[in-house]
């Protein structure tokens, strides 16, 4: 076991450090928070970065379409952890009625992506943290390298290009804010591994019900569950270690990269 | 300029200066023989490498890979081998539409799927795979369908049948031409951007049959050709005095005779080489091996740090430069070098996401179409396609003379960008 403890200590000192660095540098600074496991334990880490209580808000995006269970859990840590909870809606699609069904995508797009840039207009903010991870597919894994990795595969954090706040400030004057992802380099499995060492609490969604799991969660209508016994996090730990189906597969997004390949071939490549 | 002049922009995928030229001259496009006659008509230089996704992504931006961040229709997920397909969201500077004054419907431009709200009306092209998501705003979407709207050609059909992918290739067209019209008149614009796609499906098949006069397809190919030109007739009947008018190509294309499967050279000059006893695919790489090219022909130095089984490290990518080159352009077919150019990255792009481009990309001689083909047990062979993208020869088609230094000698799908913003902004 003490090997394992290293890992994550190892992952856990990484991240800690990203969230300090990124803190010191930009100040106007919040976490988002979608109350799923990778972000809660972000947001775990962030509270262990500044010893048990964030000097920042953390943000919610709401798209009003999420499920109960996520709601409860929000409530109940936003008091517990004394969190600066904000909670950002985009009111003036919801009086539109923009919901799952004027369509997926303007639901998504305006719900979240157009609530988040309100967001970041209004309060100001200058940096993000995110709970993205390198080994999640589909959409979110067009996010740029953070680090360059060493032979483990693991990033290292010491080994940065000094040009690396530079990168992001390159980016920022695209789009007007930074995106820190101190846990990148986690592994889902890292995620669980962790949240069961830390005591980290865990949204009942993930936990099998009637042999169903959600292994992601987000709005109501766009979140599948997959096949799972698995009703407490050891039996999710010893599943993730003998299942290769994507996390995210419960999901539309990724039943496109199959369509696509096929499109691709009928004209030659691959 | 005056503030209601507007901008058309006519996309003919894939189709070669010749070819245009040709059907003008022989009366199969007689419409956009009277703008070539009075008109700018220029060879246009295409992408780096010369496909779709990232030749319209710089025609949309005006800006190269490195800035756009479109360098292909297949990469890979950063930091390893898992594929990914890069789509509209990747695009990372704003397309004219979003920096232009007024109101755009743009209609089937290839690499920008999913649609996202603009001021105006999208329907995405090439590779758009839910309609739902192929068509902004969301209410168009049942009226498309109404008229039999096809997102694209369905090019597997081709693959069994030559008769029914040319039913599918009209119909696509057919329906792409109704669409435009209902759009054309129904909809406020001020700048129409509409790209025909079947050009291209038809040239990678039935190239034979262009080149071929007594081939059995050679007037259904033609007449293709016929109906965009009524199309270019109208448009050009509609245009007011100050409008202008663009019709462009994004690439051009050719007689296809051999392909040639870039990473099967890799592996047989020890290169490349995967785990014992597994599927040469990216995913079994072995550590090890130097490079591999990912389609069509982009050479990616495996990289340590960069890749998790990368074997060279930074300082020695200079050397395995000099060694893959050596590779590639002493490399013969029957004879005759089948290497054209070998492009490095840093010769060709410029911008903040050249870190994720190739470290070499190539462009084959003429005749020679690259593959990165990691499955090919030879180094060549030949498939179901007849005709294959080249470099040199897109066009750039307007229905004005041009003032001296709008632009350059040769243009580029990246100067034909940036002269349609100054166009639309
Ligand atoms: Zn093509």
């Amino acid at each position: 076991m003490k090997d394992k403890f290293d890992h994550l200590d190892k992952l856990e000192s990484q991240s800690v450090f990203i969230i300090r660095e990124a803190y010191s540098q930009y100040r106007d600074v919040a976490l988002l928070w979608s109350i799923g496991k990778d972000s809660t334990c972000l947001l775990w880490l962030v509270r262990k970065a500044f010893f048990g209580k964030i000097p920042f808000p953390v943000l919610h995006i709401d798209t009003t379409h999420k499920f109960k269970e996520i709601y409860d859990f929000r409530e109940k840590y936003a008091k517990e952890w004394d969190l600066n909870l904000v909670i950002a809606k985009n009111e003036d699609a919801l009086a539109r009625g923009v919901g799952p069904d004027t369509g997926k995508f303007e639901c998504c797009n305006e719900l979240k992506t157009v609530a988040l840039k309100q967001a970041i207009a209004e309060y100001g903010y200058k940096a993000l943290y995110l709970g993205i991870r390198r080994d999640e597919h589909g959409i979110r894994a067009k996010e740029r390298v953070f680090s360059p990795r060493d032979e483990d595969f693991e990033w290292d954090y010491k080994n940065q290009p000094p040009e690396l706040w530079d990168q992001y400030k390159t980016k920022a004057a695209e789009e007007e804010h930074i995106r820190v992802h101190p846990i990148l380099g986690w592994r889902e499995i890292d995620i669980w591994e962790y949240t069961r060492r830390e005591n980290i609490p865990v949204n009942s969604l993930y936990f099998a019900q009637d042999q169903k799991r959600f292994r992601s969660i987000g709005c109501e209508t766009c979140c599948g569950p997959v096949d799972s016994q698995a009703d407490s996090i050891d039996k999710i730990i010893e599943e993730l270690k003998i299942t290769k189906i994507s996390e995210r597969s419960g999901r539309a997004q990724d039943k496109e990269s199959d369509y696509m390949m096929q499109k691709l071939r009928s004209l030659g490549y691959m | 300029m005056s503030t209601d002049s507007r901008t058309v922009i006519v996309g003919l995928d894939g189709v070669p200066f010749g070819m245009l030229k040709k059907f003008g001259e022989t009366g199969v496009m007689p419409n956009t023989h009277e703008i070539i006659k009075n008109g700018y008509f220029s060879k246009l230089r295409s992408s780096i490498p010369e496909i779709s996704s990232v030749a319209w992504s710089s025609i949309i931006t005006g800006a190269n890979a490195a800035e756009h961040g479109i360098f292909g229709f297949i990469d890979t997920h950063p930091g390893t081998y898992s594929m990914r397909f890069p789509n509209y969201t990747d695009v990372k500077v704003k397309p004219f539409w979003e920096v232009a004054r007024g109101e755009s419907v743009i209609v089937n431009v290839p690499a920008t799927y999913p649609v996202r709200p603009m001021n105006g009306v999208h329907v995405a092209g090439f590779v758009a795979i839910d309609f739902n998501k192929s068509v902004y705003p969301s209410q168009l979407v049942p009226l498309l369908k109404d008229m039999d709207y096809r997102l694209d050609v369905d090019a597997s059909k081709a693959h069994t049948s030559m008769d029914d992918f040319l039913e599918d290739v009209d119909k696509t067209l057919d329906a792409r031409i109704a669409a435009y019209r209902y759009l054309w008149k129904n909809q406020d614009w001020q700048n129409f951007m509409l790209i025909f796609t079947g050009t291209d499906r038809l040239m990678h098949f039935l190239w034979c049959a262009y080149a071929d006069e007594n081939h059995k397809y050679h007037e259904l190919f033609v007449d293709h050709f016929r109906k965009i030109d009524v199309v270019i007739g109208e448009i050009v009947a509609d245009l007011n005095e100050n409008d202008t008018l663009l019709i462009l190509s994004d690439h051009g294309f050719e007689g296809l005779e051999t392909e040639f499967y870039v990473n099967r050279l890799l592996i047989e000059k020890g290169l490349l080489q995967f785990n014992p006893g597994t599927d040469p695919n990216l995913s079994n790489i072995a550590y090890g091996s130097k490079a591999f090219a990912l389609d069509p022909a982009r050479i990616f130095i495996n990289q340590k740090g960069k890749y998790p089984e990368g074997s060279v490290a930074p300082e020695d990518r200079e050397s395995v430069i000099t060694e893959l080159t050596a590779v590639f352009s002493e490399f013969e077919i029957n004879g005759k070098k089948a290497i054209k150019h070998i492009y490095r990255k840093e010769d060709v792009y410029s911008g903040p996401y050249i870190d994720e481009g190739a470290d070499l990309i190539l462009i084959a001689e003429s005749g020679i179409n690259l593959k990165g083909a990691m499955g090919a047990k030879q180094m060549t062979g030949k498939g179901p396609f007849t005709g294959k993208h080249t470099l040199d020869d897109a066009f750039l088609l307007i229905n004005k003379k041009i003032d001296a230094g709008q632009l350059p000698p040769t243009p580029s799908v990246i100067d034909a960008g940036q002269y349609i913003k100054s166009k639309v902004s």
